[in-house]
């Protein structure tokens, strides 16, 4: 070890993370290569795949769930970068600019450093309501990530009452904030526990209520059929037919989600940090973790409740047909083309290059040639990617439809960074006052609104 | 063999956390008041504010009584930023006493100053020349804005609202680099002299003053129109903290929290000094007294001040700075007075001198904490939430609170 002991601590801290990578993979790909070469693995696949044949909802299961929980690390990260950058370039302040490229990779290293730090328990806490606290706040997130549909075909479960199973997953963690706060001994803690208690049952109620008018215009709960309800051009949306009830929806479920400016249980400038307040390293970040994961979830479910979800704004085919034209359909199958296949993929690059470069040459002429060459070939193949991509959008409707759901994801968490940055915090009392006076009213006249629309209308 | 215990034995703290969890009084309660303040009866519950909390404005602590959410009693720890001011000025000489009233209202410095140089000066019986004078209230009100500017964003930020602190701060930073380039030093300027000021206006500072001036009073209404429509900060200050004008006066309240309750009361008009006399200036007042007012109250004098500097940089004379002092200052036996108003009220300074080039006594009346007191009167009653904003609108300093 202490041979290894200078060189690991000459390494960057990107090093300590790259090299142990970089042998872990190579260790990787000499047991794959042993296992191929002996007959292991293939003869694994084979048992696995006959398994698989015996149980599809079994594997569907497994894999929609380690696909929800992998898809969290990325999008917690993304959402916390996002928050950090768009909240200093509102204040006027650079934000994050030093690790990696404009700051991209803060939100990693704030993960790192969370796992850097000691893992504190205080003395008098309630050691395993504590520790099991930030799993169950974070689990109830991840887990409402199953119904959400990201494309035709693309979700972790299309559930029947798949709005109802969001709503009580959602729910359940109010159980875990209520854990942190009671278990950490703390009375802050405690304030904070039993205000996100109040504040998430309350909230609760408006929340559901909010999509009952569209539940009844859509004639289901599955969330995929909502999103199928609303196809067609983007004034199908329900945002367009329901505003009272988005208005609503938007409302609560920022509440829900304790977020600006509904953030009392973790109001900093009140109860120092509520229901986190003894918490340090991992379980802390496991508690931020889950905020960030939430916010894309809320701003998710909004875009496919109320902005069409997977459907673009405007359908083209739809409104082609309008005009009594027809999008010609695409059609590549490149194993039509023979040997031509061939001579593309030996010399398209080729072509394509020089093609690139000459323009690029005759721009820069005090650039030497190989330079010109090389941006040529990096242009290249920005546009291969770039026409790879369009292809993509065009010919698959899964690629389309995540487009389509993470852009509007995307802008309503930009929404609610916004509104954090702009507003203060309500208070307690106004808090509760809001929902149970004014967003419960409202959502029942929405719903009987809605009805009478339905009934008189058909 | 029977084990004994002891209260400081560390593997009773470990084996049982019990011993933690009952309360256990440092003292026996020293009055009345804070034994049935101590007794917590049942649905009560004591909480700790301070002196490390994210948003005590230093290192104030305040025991609350609560009940839910609701206070229904406080109860004030001081000193926990006690230098002995007072008494460390009785120790240094005239000139040095100076710069340690600067970090009591370390926002504010250059008022901090102002008062014992006025009061050094009278004692001295001297008089500052008129440029210096002019030079006085120029960077004085300047620094007015700067604090005032503060307060907005202080108050926002215990509301909750991030940005309005940051937009604060950039006009708060350009008055403090613009003093900086004056003074040089950005928050402890000790640039007020027995006799005057240290050195004339420069360059430096006049360019960026003018840069300043040419868009100060759109900077401020651009602050306003962050908060003053928005619907959330107005209903969460507006009729919170309540101080009625018999209150405020019995409590000996001076400055905006004290004009918020709609006595018009400004040491500039009361009690002139300097050149104010000079200038045309407004005292703003309103009747309401709650938190919404003291926030608006100074919104319009950061108005007033710019107008001041104005006029300052309009009527400054030529002229020297300094008045011809003696290097080793005694002045006679007697005793002076001088109070100002700096940005959280009547902030005074009384010094007697026997006749050594030591003050024999210096004493030091600063606004802030008389201020505070209202917080005794208006929190109970009162949600946790709202302790923050009330005690913001009163705008302490803990510097000049426990000197």
């Amino acid at each position: 070890m202490t041979v290894m002991a200078r060189p690991w601590r000459r390494l960057t801290p990107t090093g300590r993370i790259a090299v142990p990578l970089l042998v872990l993979l190579v260790l990787l790909g000499l047991l794959g290569f042993l296992g191929l070469v002996t007959g292991i693995i293939p003869g694994l696949v084979d048992f696995v795949l006959r398994l698989a044949g015996a149980n599809p909802g079994i594997v569907r299961f497994i894999v929609a769930a380690v696909a929800v929980l992998l898809l969290s690390i990325p999008i917690a990260f993304i959402n916390g970068y996002a928050e950090l950058k768009v909240i200093a370039l509102m204040q006027s302040r650079i934000g994050p600019n030093r690790v990696g490229p404009f700051g991209t990779l803060q939100a990693v290293f704030h993960g790192f450093k969370m796992l850097a730090k000691e893992d504190f328990t205080p003395l008098g806490a309630d050691r395993p309501a504590f520790t099991l606290a930030p799993v169950v706040v974070f689990l109830t997130v991840v887990l409402s990530f199953l119904v959400i549909p990201f494309a035709p075909g693309l979700y972790g479960a299309d559930l029947n009452v798949g709005l109802l199973y969001f709503f009580a997953v959602g729910g359940l963690s109010v159980v875990g904030l209520l854990m942190a706060g009671w278990s950490s001994f703390n009375k802050y803690s405690l304030l904070g526990g039993l205000r996100s208690a109040a504040q998430i049952v309350s909230y609760e109620i408006p929340l559901t209520l909010s999509v009952v008018g569209l539940v009844m215009l859509a004639g289901t709960m599955s969330l995929n059929g909502i999103v199928e309800a609303q196809g067609g051009q983007f004034w199908h949306w329900y945002v367009f037919q329901q505003p009272l009830g988005f208005a609503i929806f938007f409302i609560a479920v920022s509440a829900e989600a304790n977020r600006t400016p509904f953030d009392l249980t973790e109001a900093d400038s009140e109860i120092v940090a509520g229901y986190m307040t003894e918490y340090s390293g991992m379980r802390f970040g496991f508690f931020y973790f889950a905020e960030y994961v939430s916010l894309f979830i809320i701003s998710a479910l909004t875009a496919v409740l109320f902005l069409g979800g997977w459907h673009a704004p405007v359908d083209i085919h739809a409104l082609a047909s309008f005009f009594g034209l027809t999008v010609p359909a695409l059609s590549i199958d490149p194993g039509s083309l023979g040997v031509g296949l061939l001579l593309l993929i030996t010399l398209g690059p080729l072509i394509g290059t020089l093609l690139l470069t000459v323009p690029v040459a005759l721009w820069r002429t005090d650039w030497s040639i190989w330079r010109a060459l090389l941006v040529g070939f990096l242009l290249f193949n920005v546009a291969v990617g770039a026409l790879i991509t369009i292809y993509a959008y065009v010919a698959s409707e899964v690629v389309a439809g995540v487009f389509w759901v993470m852009a509007k994801t995307f802008t309503l968490v930009f929404v609610f960074i916004w509104i954090r940055t702009t507003l203060p915090r309500v208070r307690v009392d106004q808090l509760m006052a809001f929902a149970w006076k004014w967003l419960l009213p409202a959502a029942l006249l929405n719903i009987f609104v809605t009805a009478a629309a339905i009934v008189v209308l058909s | 063999m029977t084990q004994t215990y002891s209260k400081d034995d560390p593997t009773l703290l470990v084996d049982s956390p019990a011993a933690l969890i009952d309360s256990i009084q440092p003292f026996p309660p020293r009055s009345e008041r804070e034994a049935e303040f101590y007794a917590v009866r049942d649905g009560e519950m004591l909480i700790n504010l301070g002196p490390q909390h994210p948003s005590t404005h230093g290192v104030l602590r305040v025991v609350l009584k609560i009940e839910g959410e609701k206070i229904i009693d406080l109860d004030p720890v001081l000193g926990y930023l006690h230098r002995g001011v007072e008494k460390l000025c009785e120790n240094a000489d005239y000139h040095q006493a100076i710069c340690y009233t600067d970090p009591l209202e370390y926002i504010s410095s250059l008022f901090m100053e102002l008062a014992p140089v006025m009061a050094f000066e009278k004692l001295l019986d001297l008089e500052a020349p008129r440029r210096a004078q002019y030079i006085r209230v120029l960077t004085c009100e300047l620094n007015r804005v700067a604090s005032h500017a503060l307060f907005m964003g202080w108050l926002a930020l215990d509301l909750g609202g991030l940005t309005p602190l940051l937009y604060a701060f950039v006009e708060r930073d350009e008055i403090v680099e613009m003093l900086a380039a004056q003074t040089g030093q950005r928050m402890l300027f000790n640039y007020f002299r027995i006799g005057g000021v240290n050195g004339d206006l420069n360059h430096d500072f006049m360019s960026r003053l003018g840069d300043w001036m040419s868009r100060a009073l759109k900077q401020v209404e651009a602050n306003q129109r962050l908060l003053n429509e928005n619907e959330i900060f107005l209903k969460r200050t507006k009729g919170l903290g309540v101080v009625d004008r018999d209150t405020a006066l019995r409590l000996g309240m001076t400055g905006p929290s004290l004009r918020a309750s709609g006595v018009p009361y400004d040491v500039r008009r009361a009690h002139p000094y300097l050149v104010y006399p000079e200038l045309a200036f407004d005292v703003p007042t309103r009747e309401e007294g709650d938190t919404y007012a003291r926030y608006l109250i100074r919104l319009d004098e950061i108005k007033q001040s710019i107008h001041m500097i104005d006029q300052c940089l309009h009527k400054m004379p030529d002229g020297p700075v300094m008045a011809k002092i003696p290097r080793l200052i005694r002045p006679r036996p007697g005793r002076a007075f001088a109070a100002i108003e700096s940005p959280r009220g009547q902030y005074a300074c009384y010094a007697i001198s026997d006749g050594t080039d030591q003050p024999f006594r210096m004493h030091l009346h600063d606004p802030s904490f008389v201020n505070l007191q209202a917080m005794g009167v208006v929190l109970p009653g009162n949600l946790i939430a709202d302790t923050m904003a009330i005690m913001a609108s009163l705008d302490p300093i803990m510097g000049g609170v426990d000197k």
